[in-house]
């Protein structure tokens, strides 16, 4: 383990006195510092879900604990809509590698067919989102009247955050590519975005499992994890 | 592409971006030492509010019913605004975006953080964390009463102080803080693991650099639960669910609520809480660790170990938690597992506090005010860390829980001793900002009014939780069980904290009057080896470095090398530039062979 290697380091002792200098971390890559914080800023983000679905979990053995699925009469026992919506970031999310690739090949009209796919499929998943908390509504299953209706707009509505932190950051890597970004550039930062794509994908799927499972299941995961 | 990618950072210094004007030098800056200034001011500001709040309490603790302007309401807000702003909008934001910003370039050979721009918003937003948080003063119903912990349910209760507008300026203003400590925190974790100057390697990092690394990745796995518990308790108060809220009577009227779980918020707000504690004291540690091997002119004992201790208490500090809640009902086992983890992390705390001590064994002590404080620094810390113990066991805790006891526990661990540290460090660095020392003996004057004065206020209050006082009451009342004399004790602590209160004015007339006035102190005046102090430009000027950014030779803690001219060697010397004393170099220093 390399860690481990370097936290055994003796600093004081003679050998450690030659000057290093071939340590990659001595220079500047912006690329690297970039992925380095976006995988911190992963980390966070992971600890925000993981909590709020640990949470959600204690809560699902509450006495007042509806589940969304697995009667007829719930809206997810059927989740048509759900899985158009993944399809759209699923396709966001390779729509965006087709731009980093096609930046990289300096294709300019694949590039611009590529980013404008990415926004669509984007816009369309955050639309399709919305459209499922107004059929919530409209069937009465309000914010406030079960916890899992509360966990289910909570849960989205800050996964639906995260996307629009992720598209305000991709439109700012698109103007930039307007004015002054190379090619080259450009293909490193949509690297990163799709990097961001793609954990926001999973972070989909899971929430989509998890809220739209059935009384049973909760049952299994409380019994397994000792709730 | 150019060769950009393999350019040291010396290289990439992007000239445009010298600002020349005021607005782009001060206010708009981007450049991570006006960034500091910014945040330290911004917090000393904020911490001198919560200290006359915590004066106005005093007060009326001391001589109750004698001021008119302190009532019930506004002696709970007092309590929950000076807690609040003292451990996050103070310690938290002075320690990492006031130290944390200044020194990291400068101590890892860096011309500025990586991401300047990102580092300016931090600072913006932070700001404007503290604004929202200040205006719940002026608003219908004043700040928050609910304790710094906010405990639902009666932190969202009618009832409460501040339940209606002042509770939600206070989450509101927590997660704007959450997401400044974010682009903050991002920033000095990757400039530490990608900016860091040729040589540079992570053992070679001054303490002062690990303990802000691990704080920083601690607050950024911790800090989420905060704004999770924020988040949901938003929508319990403003939107009706109930997340934290049991079905609940309140003020004969049955809410809306039901089936949320209280005890739910406080696993968050501790999974948060106790990380916290040592996002504040790890900084502190590294700090006085150097501080300590500086002007005891004595390499630091035990580095590795340090390091060790530093990562293992960052990771141990996830596992604590609960200590916090001995009296919420939980399960015994579960007691007995959170007690256990909490003598754990008192291992390698303990093998910090033995090293500092190592450090100064026979070393050659130099009674500077920075050194007064480092060591005041380990009594407070030693005596406050005891008491902890005691409390992380259930059977003494669930007596003494919510006396003055705790209160006198957790001011000594994480009050007096991470503030110890700060002075320290304000002293040892305020030469590096200004080219000028602060006066000896006002500084002096300060040290022993603060040391002395807060153990004059702490010791007693440990007394008093003996007695069984217990803490956030407004008044006593008649309580059988306690002594009248306890009266005159809380008089005395009333006394001793109006003292240190203004002993304080003297070190911020210190501050002010040595910046225009104050000694010079010429280059590296403690004569210390980590590369913040060997800059081109004295104080250190816009991009640091000069032309070039210095090459790292050697670890941080080289003093009283045998047989060399000098009693340090500075990173940035190399082995063929050393001075060895004049017959001595064939004499063959085995340091340096």
């Amino acid at each position: 383990m390399h860690i481990l290697k370097t936290l055994r380091v003796k600093p004081w002792l003679p050998a450690e006195l030659e000057p290093q200098t071939n340590l990659p971390s001595a220079l500047l890559n912006k690329e690297k510092s970039a992925s380095t914080a976006l995988q911190f800023f992963l980390a966070v983000i992971t600890v925000v879900f993981l909590l709020f679905t640990i949470t959600f979990l204690q809560r699902t053995q509450s006495f007042d604990f509806q589940a969304l699925s697995g009667e007829p009469w719930l809206p997810f026992t059927s989740a048509n809509i759900l899985w158009q919506n993944s399809a759209y970031l699923l396709l966001a999310s390779i729509s965006i590698i087709l731009a980093k690739k096609f930046a990289e090949q300096q294709s300019l009209y694949a590039i611009i067919i590529s980013l404008t796919a990415t926004t669509l499929f984007t816009l369309l998943f955050i639309s399709g989102q919305v459209q499922v908390w107004q059929q919530l509504n409209q069937s009465g299953f309000y914010i406030t009247t079960n916890p899992a209706n509360s966990y289910y707009f909570l849960l989205t509505g800050v996964h639906a955050l995260h996307i629009v932190g992720g598209v305000l950051v991709f439109m700012r890597c698109i103007w930039l590519f307007y004015f002054n970004l190379s090619y080259q550039q450009l293909a490193s930062r949509l690297k990163l975005c799709a990097r961001y794509w793609h954990y926001l994908f999973f972070i989909w799927l899971f929430l989509f499992c998890l809220l739209t499972s059935d009384a049973n299941t909760f049952k299994t995961i409380a019994l397994i994890c000792g709730f | 592409m150019t060769k950009m990618e393999n350019v040291a950072i010396a290289d990439q210094v992007d000239h445009s971006s010298h600002p020349s004007t005021f607005m782009g030098k001060y206010i708009w800056s981007q450049d991570h030492k006006v960034i500091a200034i910014q945040y330290s001011i911004t917090a000393i500001a904020v911490g001198l509010v919560a200290l006359v709040l915590s004066g106005m309490m005093r007060l009326q603790l001391g001589f109750p019913n004698e001021f008119s302007f302190i009532d019930p309401s506004s002696y709970l807000q007092f309590v929950t605004m000076h807690g609040m702003i003292m451990v996050i909008y103070l310690l938290t934001a002075l320690l990492l975006g006031g130290f944390g910003n200044y020194l990291i370039p400068l101590m890892i050979g860096a011309r500025d953080m990586v991401f300047p721009y990102l580092n300016m918003l931090s600072y913006w937003t932070y700001l404007l964390s503290v604004t929202v948080l200040i205006s719940s003063f002026f608003v219908s119903g004043g700040p928050t009463g609910a304790g710094w912990t906010l405990y639902p349910p009666q932190a969202i209760l009618s009832g409460t102080p501040g339940a209606d507008a002042g509770i939600l300026l206070m989450l509101l203003s927590l997660a704007i803080f959450i997401v400044a400590f974010t682009m903050g925190g991002l920033n000095y974790v990757t400039t530490i693991l990608q900016a860091r100057t040729n040589g540079m390697t992570l053992m070679r990092m001054p303490l002062t650099l690990w303990g802000i690394f691990v704080a920083t990745i601690l607050g950024l796995l911790a800090f989420p639960a905060l704004l999770v518990s924020a988040i949901m308790m938003i929508f319990d108060k403003v939107i009706g669910t109930s997340f934290f809220m049991p079905a609940i009577l309140s003020l004969g009227e049955t809410l809306d609520h039901s089936g949320g779980s209280p005890i739910l918020f406080q696993h968050l707000f501790w999974f948060f809480g106790h990380p916290e504690v040592y996002i504040v004291a790890l900084p502190a540690f590294g700090m006085v660790s150097d501080v300590i091997s500086i002007h005891a002119r004595k390499n630091i004992f035990g580095y590795r170990m340090m390091v060790w201790a530093i990562i293992a208490i960052g990771g141990l500090s996830f596992v604590v938690w609960a200590h916090h809640m001995y009296v919420s009902g939980m399960n015994p086992y579960f007691g007995f597992f959170f007690a256990t983890t909490t003598l754990i992390i008192a291992i390698p705390t303990a093998l910090k506090v033995y090293n500092w001590l190592l450090t100064l064994w026979r070393g050659n002590i130099h009674l500077t005010v920075p050194m007064l404080f480092a060591i005041g620094f380990i009594f407070t810390f030693t005596h406050g860390g005891l008491t902890g113990l005691m409390l992380g066991n259930v059977v003494i805790d669930l007596p003494l829980s919510d006396t003055f006891f705790v209160v006198a526990h957790f001011h000594m661990v994480m009050g007096v001793s991470p503030i110890m540290v700060l002075f320290a460090a304000i002293y040892h660095w305020f030469p590096l900002l200004t080219g000028r020392f602060l006066n000896n003996k006002l500084g002096k004057f300060h040290f022993w009014g603060t040391f002395l004065g807060t153990y004059a206020i702490y010791l007693p209050m440990h007394y008093l939780g003996f007695l069984g006082v217990p803490r956030r009451y407004y008044a006593m009342g008649d309580t059988d069980f306690i002594p009248e004399s306890a009266q005159a004790l809380n008089a005395g602590i009333t006394v001793s904290a109006i003292i240190v209160g203004l002993v304080q004015v003297v070190f911020i007339i210190n501050v002010i009057w040595s910046t225009f006035k104050g000694k010079k102190s010429g280059r590296n005046p403690w004569q210390a080896t980590s590369l913040e102090w060997q800059t081109a430009q004295f104080p250190p000027g816009h991009g640091n470095w000069g032309k070039k950014i210095p090459q790292v030779h050697r670890w941080a803690y080289d003093y009283s090398v045998p047989n060399v001219k000098d009693d340090f060697i500075p990173q940035n010397v190399a082995p063929k530039d050393v001075e060895y004393l004049a017959d001595e170099k064939n004499n063959n220093n085995p340091r340096e062979k």
